[in-house]
């Protein structure tokens, strides 16, 4: 298997999880969130201060231990789901539609502007870096398969995952955040509590995109401000929507097609010499189109989401919804 | 206290810009209830068609003219192509919402690619600054001070005396019925962007001048800033903008000089999710009131 290999099927299981994660929040909860990828670096921040130990003049940052890379992602987990509770607990309260989404994409910009701008956190634009190969020592990897070794934890992730949310998918918690999505009023006259169900799938999306970052920390073994930025999350959600908006089946199809096919495919076209940013760029337009022409002509996805109907229950009069 | 005085000098400055930019979001929001999130990049487009046009003629004024054109072509491309269809076809305002931030994203990759993504200086002679009163400004500042007051009355007599402003504000308010009545909601929501972007990009012209570079992702961060004025000032409400947009411009002055610039985005947003959390309909509204009262 070639290195080449290697990173993709890596990248693609981390990407995966991120798409999991979100399709929690969107797919089922139904709400447009902008503050995603924030978790997604909260996850790698808090890994990589709680690994690479102790920081060296000029650099400075907080914590700075050195636990066990597991125990450092678990952590990190924890710390993406705290401020996921924090920004639901504001976003979540009142707010819905585009309310919603401003307000997220306003968190978002203040956790960037915190991490690149004040030093003392995460050492500000230079970010943090160190984390080399983890967890590669205790079984005496050498460089070339510890590749193998970190993919393969990837896509096991990427399949606990996977069947994690297979699960919560089918179960009530499930149903129930998908009826807050079709039709909030119609739940809470079933009794729902609406604000704290939406708040628990919000805090479920945040842990998985910290577990993603966690990965990536792991994977990228530096993170800072040029690594990541807010509009990030507009792959991420062009890969749940171009897939199929909570269908679990159809968010692996859109990783699939977005992250490899769109990333790789504009790999092997020629550099331009003077202009490095032009494939990247071209990616940029190629996504950006395929988020709006799904949207506008097959908003479903590929393989759209089954609905489901109790046979037992008495005929329904609302299931009629959007 | 004269350096708050100075600092409310250029605050008011920043206001002006802001002020240009929140009434053309505002115009948008009227006429469709969405919110356009590519509304940055037509201020992007502005600039840099400016920057180009600047370079060939040699000519400010030709900048100028160039921004608001180009501004007003995008923003009629924005809508035609994306922003109306998907109305036409009964979207939510968030599915709107989602589909303008991709474009967004299109623009800004566009624009990359023709122009690369390094920041482009670009600044006019400003002239000598002048004491005016308390305030320290240059020839440039007062020039776009000037501007933004006379573009804000010329719109307010087209809104509030025109035909064409009586159909917009129609169809601001509703929709369906501005339609029974025989008015093309379609047309006049398309001639309504094109306004606002002449306004945008103009203001975008403007912004690269007091700022003195540019790259393709500036309008968008110009775009967080317009957005607290918006919603501070009541989405759709032209009037309230322009005050929220005043407000906003200053307090970031103010937050600037005595915390730090690069903060703004961030201050923005705190001011943005307290008026969305406690108002959100907008600090000075009391109850639905229509557009443009």
């Amino acid at each position: 298997m070639s290195a080449y290999l290697v990173s993709v099927l890596t990248e693609g299981a981390i990407f995966g999880i991120m798409a999991l994660g979100l399709n929690v929040i969107w797919g089922w909860s139904g709400d447009f969130d902008l503050a995603y990828y924030g978790y997604v670096a909260v996850g790698a921040y808090m890994t990589l201060v709680l690994t690479i130990g102790p920081p060296l003049s000029p650099a400075e940052y907080i914590l700075g231990l050195q636990l066990a890379y597991p125990l450092a992602a678990l952590l990190a987990v924890v710390s993406a789901m705290g401020v996921g509770l924090v920004v639901g607990l504001i976003a979540l309260r009142h707010l819905r539609g585009i309310y919603f989404s401003i307000v997220t994409l306003g968190a978002v910009y203040v956790m960037y502007v915190i991490a690149g701008q004040f030093v003392p956190l995460f050492d500000g634009y230079n970010g943090l870096s160190g984390l080399f190969d983890p967890m590669g020592d205790w079984f005496g990897l050498d460089y070339q398969s510890y590749q193998y070794f970190f993919m393969g934890l990837s896509l096991v992730m990427f399949v606990l995952v996977l069947l994690f949310m297979w699960r919560i998918s089918g179960s009530r918690f499930g149903m129930a955040l998908r009826t807050l999505r079709e039709d909030e009023r119609a739940a809470a006259a079933f009794g729902r509590d609406i604000y704290r169900l939406k708040l628990k799938g919000y805090v479920l999306g945040a842990a998985v995109g910290g577990l993603a970052g966690a990965l990536f920390a792991g994977y990228l073994s530096a993170f800072n401000p040029s690594a990541w930025s807010p509009v990030e999350v507009i792959v991420l959600y062009a890969a749940v929507l171009v897939g199929g908006r909570g269908n679990i089946a159809g968010v692996v199809v859109g990783v699939l097609i977005m992250g490899v096919l769109v990333q790789e495919s504009t790999r092997f076209l020629p550099e331009v010499p003077g202009h490095p940013q032009i494939v990247l760029a071209l990616r940029g337009v190629i996504i950006g189109l395929v988020l709006v022409v799904f949207l506008r002509f097959r908003p479903q996805g590929l393989l759209p989401e089954r609905r489901r109907i109790d046979h037992h229950a008495a005929p329904d009069p609302t299931s009629e919804a959007a | 206290m004269h350096e708050a005085l100075l600092t409310l000098g250029f605050g008011i400055v920043t206001a002006s810009i802001l002020a240009l930019s929140a009434v053309a979001f505002t115009l948008e929001y009227a006429v469709t209830n969405v919110a356009n999130v590519s509304h940055g990049e037509i201020l992007t487009v502005g600039a840099y068609a400016a920057y180009v046009t600047h370079q060939r003629t040699g000519s400010p004024i030709a900048a100028a003219i160039a921004a608001a054109v180009a501004g007003g072509l995008i923003a009629l491309l924005l809508h035609s192509a994306v922003i109306g269809p998907f109305i036409r076809r009964g979207a939510t305002p968030t599915v709107v919402f989602i589909a303008t931030l991709g474009s967004s994203f299109v623009i800004q990759n566009v624009l990359v690619i023709f122009f690369g993504a390094a920041n482009v200086a670009y600044t006019i002679d400003p002239g000598a600054p002048q004491q005016l009163g308390p305030f320290l400004l240059s020839p440039l500042d007062l020039e776009i001070i000037a501007s933004a007051v006379v573009i804000t009355l010329v719109l307010f007599v087209i809104i509030s005396r025109t035909k064409f402003g009586k159909a917009l504000r129609a169809v601001s308010q509703n929709r369906e019925l501005a339609r029974v009545t025989g008015i093309d909601a379609t047309r006049v929501a398309g001639a309504t962007f094109f306004l606002a972007g002449v306004i945008a990009g103009y203001a975008g012209f403007v912004l690269a001048e007091s700022v003195g570079s540019f790259n393709p992702y500036f309008g968008f961060g110009f775009f967080l800033i317009t957005l607290t004025a918006s919603v501070a000032g009541g989405l759709g409400r032209a009037v309230g903008t322009m005050v929220g947009a005043v407000m906003v411009g200053i307090i970031l002055e103010f937050a600037g000089g005595y915390i730090s610039a690069s903060y703004n985005p961030a201050f923005a947003f705190a001011i943005l999710a307290v008026v969305i959390l406690i108002r959100p309909r907008g600090l000075f509204t009391s109850a639905r009131r229509t557009v443009f009262e």
